[in-house]
C-alpha cells in the first residue's frame, strides 16, 4: 500500500527524497513534495522562457531579420521561420515566464514548502486539492507547448497576438484561424483553475497562533492573500470568458470592451506577483539579522498592523483590480477616466514604498551577514524600485501617450518581473535550499552567480529605457538602423545574463554531488522561524505534536 | 491514521492518484474541445483529431466523472473512517465557504458586463464610426436592442423563480429534518428539492431557450442584438449549469440519507449542498430581477 | 553632508547628461546612441518632455535615495562594523514619514499630470480634418474635406537606401500637413487593432475597427516626422511607419490639388464628423488573408 510506504518513509530520521518512487510524487498528498515538484517545473518553465527571450535577443541583436527567417539556425532546428514566429516567441515567452516560472516558484513552491513550516502545522488542509493544483500545470503548460505546434496563422504554428490576448487579432479568422489560439486560452483557463484551487488549501493551523496577529509575515500574507486571490482570479475567470465567449462570438464591433475585458483579466494575474516577491524576500531580512530574539520584527509590524486594518494588501490587491486602464491609456477613453486611472494608480505607490522602507528599516540598526541570499535581497529592493518608479512615470497618461507600447514599458517590466521578482525567487531559493535541500551551496558558485545576473539583466534593461525614449515600438522583429546600438548592447547583457543562468545549475549540480550537511539551522540565531527548530530536510510529516508560540510580547 | 505518534487531529491524507488522473482527464478534454470545435488535424475524417469528432472530449470528461466517483468516494470513505475530526470539518467549512465566495466573484463577472452593456449603450453608440447605416446606429442606442424580444419575466422566469424558491425551502425542511432524526422527512425533502431542481432545468433549458427571441452568437448584421443575446445566455446559462451541478450534489446526499450515512450529529456533505443550492438560489434572483425584469420593463422598442 | 553633495552631483551628471544628449537629438527620427525622448514638434510633446524631464528628477532623486538607505545599511551595519544588532521594534515618526512624504511627491506630480492631459484631450477648434485608417499593413491618409487620399506603405530597403531615407521609417507616399495649424486626426482600423504614433507630436492614438478616436496636432516646425504602429496587429506589425512633412500652407495647397483635391469651403467642418457615405476605399473590406511577410 502507498499509505506503508509514506508511513514508512516517516522512520526515517533524515528523509532522502527517492527519484525512482514515482507513485511518491505523483500521488503525493505532502505539502513539502509537492513544494519541491512546483519549484522543479518552475526551473524547467524558465530555463525554456529564458530560452525563448534569447531567441528575441539573437534577432534584436543586429537590424535586419537574421533568425526568425528561412534557412536560419533557429528555422532549421525548431521551424521558427517567419515573422508571425517571432510573435510566438514574444508571446510565449511572457507567457510561460509569469504563469509557469514566477507563480508557480512563489506560490506553489515557497508557499508549500514554508506556510506549514512557519506556522507549525503538519500539512495543508486538502492535501488532494494541493496536488492536483500542481498537477494542473503540466497539463496547462502540454496545452500551451501544443499550442505552439499546430496551425495557429494560416500554415505558420503557434499564437502570435502577444500575451494580452486582445481580440480581434487573437480570434479574427484572418490572423489566428488555426486551432493554436484555442488550445492557448484553455492552457490559461487551466493553469486559472490551478490557481484558484491552490488557496483553498490554506495550512490548518493550532488555534496558539492566529494568523494576521503573530503568525510570520509570509504565513500571514498568504491567508490574507489567499482570499484575495479567490476575488481576483474568479472574476478574471469570468472576465476573461466574458472577453472570449460573448463579446467576441457576438462579433461586438467595440473591440475596446473585449481590450478591457482583457486586460482586466490579464492584469490580475501579473498583479498578483506584486505581493510574492515581497514574500519571499522578507524572511532573510529578518532571519538575517541575527538579532531580534523574537520573530516580530519591524517590519511584520508595519504590515501586520496595516493588513488588519485591511489597508496594506488592501492597497495592492484591491487597488490593482481597479487600475487596469492604465494599460490602455490610448484608446481613447477620454479624460475623466484616465484622471482617474492615474490617480488610482500613482496611489499604489504608497504601499509599495511603505514596504520597500519596512525591509529597509529592518535591516537598520542590525548586524547582517552578506551570505548569498542576502545579496539577492537587497538587489530585488534597488531593482525594484527602479522599475518601481518608471511605473508611476507610466502611469501619467500625458507621459504614456509618449512611452506607451515602447520599450520603455519593456524595462519597466523586466525591472519589476525579470529583476525584482526573479531577484526574490533566488533570495528564497538560497535561503531555504538548505532547509529543503539538507545541503548548503557552494557560497562562491552563489556569489558568481548573483553577480553576473546582477550586471547581466541591468546591460539586458537599462538601455531598454532609452530606446523606448527615442520611440522603438514594443513586439517589433526589425528595427530602424538608429536603434541598432542600444539594441546590440541589450543582447550583449542577455549573453552575461544566460552565463549567471549557468552558473545557478553549475551550483545545483554541485550542491548535490558534494552534500556538504546543512544542520537544522545554517542561518544561526537570527533565523527563528519555525521552520528552523526541524531537520534540514524537514521529516516526512513535521510536527506530530503542534508547537505552542509565545504570545507576542512586543505591543 | 496508523501514526501512533501523532498527537494532533490534523487529517494527514493517504497519497492519492486522483489529483493526477484529473489533470490527465482535463488535458485530454480541453484538447477534446478544441478538437469538437475547432479541429487540430486537417483531415476532418481523422478519428481523434478531425474536427467535430467527440472521440477525445467523450474520453477526458469520462475520466473526470470518474475522478469525482473515485475521490469524493474517499473522502466519504475516509468521513465514516473518523478521520473528519473537529478541526478538520471547520476546513471542510472554511473551504466550502471559499468555494462559494469564488463562485460568487465568477457571477459578478458575468453581471459586470450585463450592466455594463445595458447602462452605456448611450455611450457606446457615439463612439460608432459615422458612416454606419442608420439601422446599425440605433442598434446601438437602444438597450435592449431593436430585434431583440425579451422574455415575458412574469411568465416561464416567474414560474422557475417561484420553483427555486420553493425547493429552497424544501432543502431547509431536509435538513432541519435530518438534524432533529427525522430521516423519512429528510429523504422527501431532498426527493423534492432533486425534482423541483430538475423541473426548473427542464423549462430553463428545454422550454425556455428554445423560445428566445434572441439568438447567442452572430445573427446578420444587428451587431448590439448579439450582445445581448451573448450575455444573457453566458450569464443565465451558467447559473443553470450551477443548478445541474447543485442537483447533482443533493441527489449524492440523497443517495447517502438513503444509505444511512447521514446522522443528526454528522452531515456536512448535505450542509454543503444546501449552501450550495442556496447561493445558486440567489444568483437566481439578481437575475430574474436585473436580467429578466428590469430590460422588460425599459424596453422601448 | 559629504554625502548629500556627492548624490546630488551624480544626479545633476545624469541630467545633464540626458540634456546633452537631447540637444543633438535628430528632428522627427530616433538617433543612433539617442537617449531621451525625440525633440518635439508641437507644443504638446514640448510638455510631455518638460513634464517627463520632471519626472525624471523625482525618480532620479528616489532611486539614488533608496540606494543610498542600502549602502549606509550595509556599510554602517553589517556584522563586522555592528557586532550586536538594536531590538527596536517601532517607530512611529518614522512610520508616519514614509507614508506622508510619498503621498506629497505625488500629489505634486499629480498637481503638473492632470493640466497636460487636458491639454491633450480638450480638442481645440480645428481648421483641418485628417482621417487616418490602419490596415494590415498599410495606412490609408484622408482629408476628407478636400476629397484626397492616400495609402502608405513601407518603402522597400533598396529605395530607402538609394534615397538615403531611413529604412522601416519612410513610406512609399508621404502625408502632407500644414504648419501652424490645428489638425484634428480621426483614428479607425479596418481589421484589427493599429496605433497611430508619431513621436515628435507627442501623438499616439489607437486604430480600432468600428470605432473613431480623436486626438489632434498643431506643428510648428518644418521637416520630416516619422512614426511607426504601435499596437501588434499581426506578422507585419513592424513594417508600417508613418511619414508626415510638414510644409507650408502653400506647399501644402500645392499637393492637394496635385492629387485633384479641393477645399470647398474656406470653413471646414470642425465640429461635425466626416460627411457619411465614407470615401474611404475598403471600408467593410474584411482582414486580407495574411500573405509571406515583406521580408
Ligand atoms: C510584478 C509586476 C509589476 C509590478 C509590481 C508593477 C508595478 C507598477 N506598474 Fe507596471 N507593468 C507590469 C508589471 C508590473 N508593474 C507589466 C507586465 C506591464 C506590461 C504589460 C504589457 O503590456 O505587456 C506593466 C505596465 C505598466 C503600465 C502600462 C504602460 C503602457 O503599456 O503604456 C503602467 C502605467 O501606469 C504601469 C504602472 C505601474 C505602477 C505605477 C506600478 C507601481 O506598483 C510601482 C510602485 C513602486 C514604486 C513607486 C517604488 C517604491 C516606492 C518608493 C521608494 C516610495 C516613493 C515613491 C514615490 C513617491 C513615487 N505598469
Ligand atoms: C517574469 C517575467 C519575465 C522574465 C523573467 C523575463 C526575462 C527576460 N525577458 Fe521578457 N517579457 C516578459 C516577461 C518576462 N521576461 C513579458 C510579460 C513580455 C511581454 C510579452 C509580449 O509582448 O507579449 C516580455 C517581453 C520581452 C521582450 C520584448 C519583445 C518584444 O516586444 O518584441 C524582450 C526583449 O528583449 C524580453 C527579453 C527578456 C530577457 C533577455 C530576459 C532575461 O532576463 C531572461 C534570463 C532568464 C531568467 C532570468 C530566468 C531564470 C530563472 C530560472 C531558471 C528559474 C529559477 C526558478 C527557481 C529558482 C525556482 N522580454
Ligand atoms: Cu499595425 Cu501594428
Ligand atoms: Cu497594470
Amino acid at each position: 500500500m502507498t499509505h506503508e510506504a509514506a508511513h514508512a518513509a516517516d522512520h526515517h530520521e533524515d528523509h532522502r527524497p527517492s527519484l525512482y518512487d514515482w507513485k511518491r510524487w505523483v500521488y503525493s498528498t505532502n505539502h513539502k513534495d509537492i513544494g519541491t515538484m512546483y519549484l522543479v517545473f518552475a526551473i524547467i518553465a524558465g530555463l525554456i522562457g529564458g530560452a525563448l527571450s534569447g531567441f528575441i535577443r539573437w534577432e534584436l541583436a543586429e537590424p535586419g531579420v537574421q533568425v526568425f527567417t528561412e534557412g536560419s539556425m533557429l528555422a532549421n532546428m525548431l521551424g521558427m521561420d517567419s515573422n508571425h514566429s517571432y510573435n510566438v516567441a514574444v508571446t510565449m515567452h511572457g507567457l510561460i515566464m509569469i504563469f509557469f516560472m514566477v507563480m508557480p516558484a512563489m506560490i506553489g513552491g515557497f508557499g508549500n514548502w514554508f506556510v506549514p513550516l512557519m506556522i507549525g502545522a503538519p500539512d495543508m488542509a486538502f492535501p488532494r486539492m494541493n496536488n492536483i493544483s500542481f498537477w494542473l500545470l503540466p497539463a496547462s503548460f502540454t496545452l500551451a507547448v501544443l499550442s505552439m505546434i499546430v496551425p495557429g496563422n494560416g500554415d505558420w504554428p503557434g499564437f502570435g497576438g502577444g500575451w494580452t490576448l486582445y481580440a480581434p487579432l487573437s480570434t479574427s479568422p484572418a490572423h489566428h484561424g488555426g486551432p493554436s489560439m484555442d488550445l492557448l486560452i484553455l492552457s490559461l483557463h487551466i493553469a486559472g483553475a490551478s490557481s484558484i484551487l491552490a488557496p483553498s488549501i490554506s495550512s490548518p493551523r493550532s488555534s496558539t497562533c492566529s494568523a494576521g496577529h503573530d503568525a510570520p509575515p509570509h504565513a500571514a500574507v498568504r491567508v490574507v492573500d489567499s482570499s484575495h486571490r479567490v476575488a481576483a482570479r474568479s472574476l478574471a475567470a469570468g472576465s476573461r470568458r466574458r472577453a472570449d465567449d460573448a463579446a467576441d462570438r457576438s462579433q461586438l464591433r467595440n473591440a475596446i470592451l473585449r481590450a478591457g475585458w482583457r486586460r482586466r483579466s490579464g492584469d490580475v494575474p501579473a498583479l498578483v506577483l506584486v505581493l510574492r516577491s515581497p514574500r519571499s524576500v522578507h524572511p532573510h531580512l529578518a532571519g538575517l539579522r541575527h538579532d531580534l530574539a523574537d520573530r516580530v520584527d519591524v517590519l511584520s509590524q508595519a504590515r501586520l498592523r496595516l493588513s488588519r486594518h485591511g489597508l496594506r494588501h488592501g492597497c495592492d490587491r484591491r487597488d490593482r483590480l481597479v487600475v487596469w486602464a492604465h494599460h490602455m491609456y490610448t484608446v481613447g477613453m477620454g479624460l475623466d477616466l484616465e484622471a482617474y486611472f492615474i490617480a488610482a494608480t500613482m496611489v499604489i505607490a504608497v504601499p509599495t514604498g511603505i514596504k520597500i522602507f519596512s525591509w529597509i528599516a529592518t535591516m537598520w540598526g542590525g548586524s547582517l551577514d552578506f551570505k548569498v541570499p542576502m545579496l539577492w535581497a537587497i538587489g530585488f529592493i534597488f531593482l525594484f524600485t527602479v522599475g518601481g518608479v518608471t511605473g508611476v512615470v507610466l502611469s501619467n497618461s500625458g507621459v504614456d501617450t509618449a512611452l506607451h507600447d515602447t520599450y520603455y514599458v519593456v524595462a519597466h517590466f523586466h525591472y519589476v518581473l525579470s529583476l525584482g521578482a526573479v531577484f526574490a525567487i533566488f533570495a528564497g531559493f538560497y535561503y531555504w535550499i538548505p532547509k529543503m535541500s539538507g545541503y548548503r551551496y557552494n557560497g562562491f558558485l552563489g556569489g558568481l552567480h548573483f553577480w553576473l545576473m546582477f550586471v547581466g539583466v541591468n546591460i539586458v534593461f537599462f538601455p531598454q529605457h532609452f530606446l523606448g525614449l527615442q520611440g522603438m515600438p514594443r513586439r517589433y522583429i526589425d528595427y530602424p538602423e538608429a536603434f541598432a546600438f542600444w539594441n546590440h548592447w541589450s543582447s550583449i547583457g542577455y549573453l552575461i545574463t544566460v552565463a549567471g543562468v549557468a552558473v545557478f545549475l553549475i551550483m545545483l549540480v554541485e550542491m548535490f554531488l558534494v552534500r556538504r550537511k546543512a544542520g537544522a539551522n545554517p542561518w544561526g540565531e537570527g533565523a527563528t522561524t519555525l521552520e528552523w527548530t526541524l531537520s534540514s530536510p524537514p521529516p516526512f510529516h513535521q510536527f506530530n505534536e503542534l508547537p505552542v508560540i509565545k504570545p507576542d510580547t512586543h505591543h | 491514521m496508523a501514526h501512533g505518534d501523532v498527537k494532533h487531529d490534523y487529517h494527514l491524507v493517504n497519497p492519492s492518484p486522483w489529483p493526477f488522473v484529473a489533470s490527465i482527464g482535463a488535458l485530454i478534454a480541453a484538447i477534446g474541445a478544441v478538437v469538437l470545435m475547432r479541429g487540430i488535424s486537417s483531415n476532418e475524417a481523422d478519428f481523434f483529431f478531425g474536427k467535430g469528432h467527440w472521440t477525445l472530449f467523450a474520453v477526458g470528461m469520462g475520466i473526470l466523472v470518474i475522478t469525482c466517483i473515485g475521490w469524493w468516494g474517499d473522502v466519504i470513505k475516509e468521513s465514516r473512517q473518523g478521520d473528519h475530526t473537529p478541526v478538520v470539518d471547520i476546513g471542510l467549512r472554511y473551504g466550502m465557504i471559499l468555494f462559494i465566495a469564488s463562485e460568487v466573484m465568477f457571477f459578478v463577472a458575468w453581471f459586470w458586463m450585463f450592466f455594463e452593456l445595458a447602462i452605456f449603450h448611450g455611450h457606446r453608440a457615439d463612439w460608432i464610426v459615422p458612416t454606419w447605416d442608420a439601422a446599425t446606429t440605433s442598434a446601438w442606442a437602444n438597450w435592449p436592442p431593436p430585434h431583440v424580444e425579451t422574455f415575458d419575466p412574469f411568465h416561464l422566469p416567474l414560474m422557475n423563480t417561484l420553483i427555486l424558491l420553493l425547493s429552497g425551502t424544501t432543502v431547509t425542511w431536509a435538513h432541519h429534518a435530518l438534524q432533529t432524526g427525522d430521516r423519512n422527512g429528510a429523504r422527501n425533502g431532498l426527493i423534492l428539492t432533486v425534482l423541483l431542481g430538475i423541473l426548473f432545468s427542464y423549462i430553463q433549458f428545454g422550454v425556455e431557450y428554445p423560445e428566445a427571441g434572441f439568438a447567442f452568437g452572430n445573427q446578420g448584421d444587428v451587431t448590439n442584438a448579439n450582445v445581448y443575446g451573448s450575455s444573457f445566455f453566458m450569464a443565465t446559462g451558467f447559473h443553470g449549469f450551477h443548478v445541474v451541478i447543485g442537483t447533482i450534489f443533493l441527489a449524492v446526499c440523497l443517495l447517502r440519507v438513503l444509505a444511512g450515512q447521514m446522522t443528526p450529529q454528522k452531515h456536512f456533505g448535505l450542509e454543503a449542498a444546501a449552501w450550495y443550492w442556496h447561493f445558486v438560489d440567489v444568483v437566481w434572483l439578481f437575475l430574474f430581477t436585473f436580467v429578466y425584469v428590469m430590460p422588460y420593463l425599459t424596453m422601448q422598442n | 553632508m559629504k554625502r548629500g553633495a556627492w548624490i546630488a552631483s551624480i544626479a545633476a551628471g545624469a541630467m545633464s547628461f540626458a540634456g546633452a544628449a537631447h540637444a543633438t537629438l535628430l528632428q522627427g527620427q530616433p538617433t543612433p546612441q539617442g537617449m531621451h525622448l525625440q525633440p518635439a514638434a508641437t507644443d504638446i510633446m514640448r510638455d510631455i518632455i518638460s513634464f517627463h524631464d520632471f519626472l525624471l528628477w523625482i525618480i532620479v532623486a528616489i532611486s539614488l535615495f533608496v540606494a543610498a538607505l542600502l549602502v549606509w545599511v550595509m556599510v554602517r551595519y553589517n556584522r563586522h562594523v555592528n557586532p550586536t544588532p538594536k531590538k527596536f521594534t517601532h517607530n512611529m515618526l518614522v512610520e508616519v514619514i514614509w507614508t506622508v512624504v510619498p503621498v506629497l511627491i505625488l500629489v505634486v506630480i499629480a498637481w503638473r499630470s492632470f493640466p497636460l492631459i487636458y491639454e491633450q484631450e480638450r480638442i481645440p477648434e480645428a481648421e483641418l480634418t485628417l482621417k487616418v485608417t490602419g490596415n494590415s499593413w498599410f495606412w490609408n491618409f484622408e482629408y476628407p474635406d478636400a476629397g484626397v487620399t492616400i495609402s502608405a506603405n513601407p518603402l522597400s530597403e533598396e529605395d530607402a537606401r538609394a534615397q538615403g531615407r531611413p529604412y522601416l521609417l519612410a513610406t512609399t507616399e508621404p502625408l502632407l500637413v500644414p504648419l501652424d495649424t490645428t489638425v484634428r486626426v480621426l483614428v479607425t482600423s479596418n481589421d484589427v487593432i493599429h496605433a497611430f504614433a508619431v513621436p515628435a507630436f507627442g501623438v499616439k492614438e489607437d486604430a480600432i475597427q468600428g470605432r473613431v478616436n480623436e486626438t489632434w496636432f498643431n506643428v510648428d516646425t518644418p521637416g520630416t516626422y516619422y512614426g511607426q504602429c504601435s499596437e501588434l496587429c499581426g506578422v507585419n506589425h513592424a513594417y508600417m511607419p508613418i511619414e508626415i512633412r510638414a510644409v507650408s500652407r502653400a506647399e501644402f495647397d500645392a499637393w492637394i490639388a496635385e492629387r485633384g483635391g479641393t477645399f470647398a469651403s474656406a470653413e471646414p467642418a470642425a465640429t461635425t464628423p466626416p460627411a457619411e457615405g465614407a470615401t474611404t476605399p475598403a471600408t467593410e473590406q474584411p482582414a486580407a488573408a495574411p500573405t509571406s511577410p515583406s521580408r
